[in-house]
């Protein structure tokens, strides 16, 4: 007899706790999702300045928006192998393709504490910014980082990681927003040509337009865009995509250098004479096809 | 395969349950005073988490995560390892009444063990399939037993060093334990695995 | 007066750490900060005086061949409801402390109450005997820690206490493993010196 009322008992226990257990998981789980949802935004916010998120890829890749929906860059997350696990990285990239801040989260970091864990710090983070994919080595690898002392494969992994990233991910902040680099004062822009020429409006003026052009340079393809006024005169460019050499082939990003092209064609950059030529010489030609779009 | 040797070594060496998880300290500092007690101890642990790793896996994947009844694991698996640990004590009392009689005693200690349970949660937590889940106790239990033998060495060798009164007992022997892990440590990176 | 007292007496004279060698399990692993310290301790104390309370309350209808049962389903409920309500409002602290939240439940100081004192005792004697070892058992989680931290990090709850030159001193041996055992090796030491009475 006593074993069957301890049965029921330990039954009755078992579905009282069950019970208990589920009211508690649905009253907290839709804040866990919450504070998780929160907190995903909050690590966005902390490398990127922008109103809102949009996802692209789940847990990988988001679209930083400001608040006329225009896309003012991108973050994403990678997962480099360092040297005691993955390293959760989370980037900010403007519409430069240059990083606006990087982050490492300590908490999922499981590299040796006091070392490799070092790489999360402010002073091996806060060198990342305002980089470029180009030169984003270790200065032991030939570049401008700062190893952490003592955990070179963490910040080589950090570095690497990156790399990739921004690899893989910049072709995403190609968008509407170059344009409006180019053309402040512009409401839309009116695509005449897919993917190559623009019309940028301004209600019913025409302010100008821009196309897209792509050459070949000395390592890699060159992709721009040039933004023109009514007088055919340059009032912008920006270089869209190149892999040109560091410090070299990449000066034409520099903006001493674009910015000669507002008044009128360029020298080529001494040094720099293939790729920089081979961009003149792209842009011209461009020129000359689309004028007549300005008539 | 090479996978799952990574697996055991990891929880073997690299990532020791009491070295280096510092989980499964309970019962190695009460109980390990002898070799003999401590081999037994570190067998039958082994043998309780190899089963408890299986029936656990089972009840999780099969049940636990397909019907989203997480939020009882713990109390699921902390009650099923009651439950094997008691009907293990039962069957050997029956069967082989000799080994019982060595053994027996160490089996209702499991009831607390850390490590058993700890097994459980980790092989959740890390998402393995079954074979990697018994590969991941049975590296773990090796790896606990081993720690606990060592230790009982340690201890009896340490019964007659001379030690000063502060320290003797459980203090020195803390100490040198910090020793040996410090050793331990030096696996970090061994196969690659960290 | 004399509960007070005896509750004292508890904390210190018979911490339940390093007197009787209880839940030693979660004081090593989560202690190399006083924050994760700070974490369990609370947490256990939590768990500790429910759990208590609910067995102390339903000690009378439950008989003696599964009593154990019982009380671990009851007390892997309480660390369960734990868990949950730390990973809503504290998701930091509880990502950090990883499995050794769920790990409660076998913390031997829970168990060895229950059997030794809960179980025989009116409700506000078992609630004060759990504040008491839950007390005990943060201060002694806290000091550790703070061994730890101090010299691991050289922080303290997360502040640098030496300020940004002393980047190089921290011992980072002090938050790895052996550390833990050579902080709770030395306090045991000291404790036996100057705290436990001479036999």
């Amino acid at each position: 007899m006593v074993k069957i009322q301890c049965a029921i008992l330990s039954f009755f226990v078992s579905i009282v706790c069950a019970a208990a257990l589920s009211l508690v998981y649905a009253f907290t789980e839709p804040i866990i999702t919450e504070a998780e949802k929160n907190s995903i935004i909050e690590n966005l916010k902390e490398v990127m300045n922008a109103q809102q998120f949009k996802e692209i890829i789940p847990d990988s890749l988001w679209q930083a928006l400001d608040s006329l929906n225009n896309i003012v860059g991108i973050v994403f997350q990678v997962h480099p192998q360092g040297f005691g696990g993955l390293i959760p990285v989370t980037v900010g990239l403007d519409s430069d393709a240059k990083i606006t801040s990087i982050k490492i989260s300590k908490e999922g970091l499981k590299e040796t504490p006091g070392l490799g864990a070092r790489v999360a710090d402010l002073d091996f983070t806060k060198q990342f910014i305002g980089k470029h994919a180009a030169i984003l080595k270790l200065k032991t690898d030939g570049g401008d980082i700062d190893a952490v002392t003592g955990a070179t494969i963490s910040s080589r992994a950090v570095c690497n990681g990156i790399k990739k990233g921004i690899k893989q991910y910049s072709k995403y902040i190609e968008s509407k927003d170059n344009k409006k680099q180019l053309f402040f004062n512009a409401q839309n822009f009116v695509e005449i040509i897919k993917d190559t020429l623009w019309y940028a409006l301004s209600g019913r003026d025409t302010l100008g337009v821009i196309f897209i052009g792509i050459t070949f340079g000395y390592l890699d393809s060159i992709k721009f865009m040039v933004g023109m006024d009514r007088k055919s005169k340059i009032i912008g460019i920006n270089i869209l995509y190149s892999k040109e050499t560091d410090g070299i082939g990449e000066r034409i990003r520099d903006k001493e250098f674009l910015d000669k092209f507002k008044e009128g064609i360029p020298d080529a950059i001494t040094g720099a004479t293939i790729s920089s030529t081979a961009l003149i010489n792209a842009v011209k030609r461009n020129i000359e096809r689309f004028k007549k779009f300005l008539k | 395969m090479k996978n799952l040797a990574l697996i055991f070594w990891s929880a073997f060496l690299v990532n020791n349950i009491i070295l280096i998880r510092l989980i499964g300290l309970c019962p190695c500092f009460g109980i390990t005073n002898t070799i003999e007690t401590s081999a037994y101890m570190g067998i039958t642990t082994t043998i309780v988490m190899i089963i408890s790793t299986w029936l656990t896996w089972i009840i999780f994947h099969g049940i636990l995560f397909p019907l989203n009844l997480v939020y009882l694991r713990t109390a699921s698996f902390i009650l099923l390892i009651i439950i094997i640990v008691q009907l293990l004590e039962m069957l050997l009392k029956r069967l082989y009444r000799k080994l019982y009689n060595t053994l027996g005693i160490y089996l209702t200690l499991f009831t607390a063990n850390c490590a058993i349970l700890a097994v459980t949660f980790l092989i959740t937590e890390s998402n393995f399939d079954i074979l990697q889940a018994t590969i991941f106790a049975i590296g773990t239990g090796a790896g606990f037993a081993m720690v606990i033998i060592i230790f009982a060495t340690l201890r009896e060798r340490l019964e007659f060093a001379p030690v000063s009164p502060t320290l003797k007992g459980y203090p020195i022997a803390f100490l040198a334990t910090s020793l040996i892990a410090l050793a331990f440590l030096g696996f970090y990176g061994l196969f690659g695995i960290m | 007066m004399s509960k007070w007292l005896i509750s004292a007496k508890r904390i210190i004279i018979e911490n339940p750490v390093i007197v009787m060698m209880i839940g030693l399990c979660p004081a090593l692993a989560v202690t190399n900060t006083v924050r994760s310290s700070l974490g369990i301790g609370i947490a256990t104390s939590f768990v500790l005086i429910l759990a208590n309370t609910i067995l102390s309350l339903t000690k009378k209808i439950m008989p003696d061949k599964i009593r154990i049962h019982i009380s671990i389903i009851i007390i892997a409920t309480v660390v369960t409801i734990v868990d949950y309500f730390m990973q809503a409002f504290y998701p930091d602290l509880r990502q950090t402390l990883g499995i050794f939240v769920p790990l409660i439940v076998v913390n031997c100081i829970i168990l060895s109450r229950v059997e030794a004192f809960t179980i025989r005792n009116s409700v506000v004697d078992v609630v004060l005997d759990g504040l008491a070892a839950g007390i005990g058992f943060t201060l002694m989680l806290a000091v550790i820690g703070a061994i730890r931290e101090i010299l691991g990090h050289g922080t303290f709850l997360g502040n640098p206490i030496f300020g940004g030159d002393f980047k190089r001193f921290p011992i980072t041996f002090m938050i790895l493993p052996p550390g833990a055992f050579l902080a709770v090796g030395i306090l045991m030491g000291l404790f036996n010196k100057y705290i436990k009475k001479p036999k």
